[in-house]
């Protein structure tokens, strides 16, 4: 029926990288002010394909989930503040509102899928 | 890797901000006071911001284990420091704080600088608490997969 | 199994839902009650494993809400799957019994 990782497992993997990533644009923010902070990141899609590329190889062996281990780089090319401080606010800003909306487009896949499964179930008589 | 824990790294900086803005409002409240309980002029404060965790931080981040104490990534305050720059000595020989030449010191305060500052802080505040609705709301939609 | 419950085939993409064995023809006392108690199965280990999600969630310990609110549906709709094959199954059998020779 289908090849590759289960549908509902790449969305779940989705959904908690965004949560990841808008964790350490809050901490960005939220040092926007410490003297020497820099500002971190993760590589969303990378990172996806990482899980994706891991889950096809596990996918036999039944429903092992995939560990989810995101790795933060500091992000280059952001203008430094005399005290070492590289955060940007309208960078952040930017990067918070995809994030929403990405975290957003999976949540409505999952709820899709649900949808589609329950009107299988129950309306398949 | 937890939404609640973006809430409160988002909730330390509100926190931290505010109190920023406590203190340069004392600033600017003081900016003409030329003698304090302890003698001489006020001194202008500083603030020092700390990020909590930071070695941990981005190991943290990766984790899925819970952490006990402040989540890593979160900041705070961490002294409210003296400003060091010597006090503005003006000619004002009838004012009782005069010393003998004639001289009163004030506070190195400049109300300018001090609500340059106090624009920042309020423009941090903002940000953070734009993350927090940003945060709440992405919550919120991970509950609503239960709804219908 | 297709014909037993029909639409079965279209959600077969789920991984952790139940894989229900299928019908053995006239096994005597195999049938209908081992299919529905494998399902059983499958449904207590769902939602055992859901209901200790939320209650993680709830000490504040572990992982994402999101984590928790799948692992919930999934365990609700493995139950409603159950209950409609339940519904086949129980008329399935009515049928049979009814039927004369």
């Amino acid at each position: 029926m289908t090849t590759g990782p289960p549908m509902m497992s790449m969305l779940e993997s989705y959904l908690k990288l965004s949560a990841s990533r808008e964790q350490a644009i809050s901490a960005n923010m939220a040092n926007i002010d410490t003297p020497g902070y820099r500002t971190h990141d993760i590589n969303l899609e990378s990172e996806f394909n990482k899980v994706m590329s891991g889950a096809l190889r596990s996918s036999e062996d039944g429903a092992e989930p995939v560990q989810l281990t995101p790795v933060f780089h500091l992000v280059q090319g952001l203008m430094e503040r005399p005290d070492g401080n590289n955060v940007s606010l309208d960078h952040e800003g930017l990067m918070l509102a995809k994030t929403q909306l990405q975290y957003q487009l999976a949540i409505q896949l999952i709820q899709n899928h649900f949808h589609q499964t329950l009107s299988a179930i129950n309306g398949g008589s | 890797m937890n939404l609640f824990d973006s809430l409160s790294i988002s909730g330390s900086a509100l926190l931290a901000e505010r109190q920023r803005s406590e203190v340069i409002a004392a600033n600017m409240a003081n900016a003409q006071t030329t003698h304090t309980e302890a003698g001489g002029p006020y001194r202008r404060r500083e603030v020092v911001f700390e990020t909590r965790g930071a070695s941990s931080f981005r190991l943290a981040l990766a984790n899925n284990g819970e952490f006990h104490g402040p989540t890593p990534g979160s900041v705070r305050i961490s002294d409210v420091v003296d400003d060091p720059s010597p006090a503005l000595m003006r000619y004002e020989p009838g004012h009782p704080d005069a010393n003998k030449e004639g001289y009163v010191a004030y506070p190195a305060i400049n109300p300018t600088a001090e609500m340059v500052d106090l624009m920042d802080s309020v423009r941090a505040y903002q940000l953070n608490a734009s993350a927090v609705a940003a945060t709440k709301q992405m919550i919120q939609q991970a509950i609503g997969i239960l709804k219908s | 199994m297709n014909s037993v419950v029909p639409g079965l085939g279209s959600i077969g993409t789920i991984s952790p839902l139940p894989k229900l064995p299928s019908l053995q023809p006239a096994e005597g006392q195999g049938g209908f009650g081992a299919v529905l108690s494998s399902a059983l199965h499958h449904l207590n280990q769902l939602s055992g494993g859901a209901e200790q999600q939320v209650g993680n969630l709830l000490k504040g310990v572990g992982g994402d809400v999101s984590s928790v609110m799948i692992a919930v549906e999934k365990a609700d709709v493995a139950f409603q799957m159950m209950m409609q094959v339940r519904n086949k199954i129980v008329s399935a059998y009515q049928d049979i019994e009814k039927m004369q020779f």
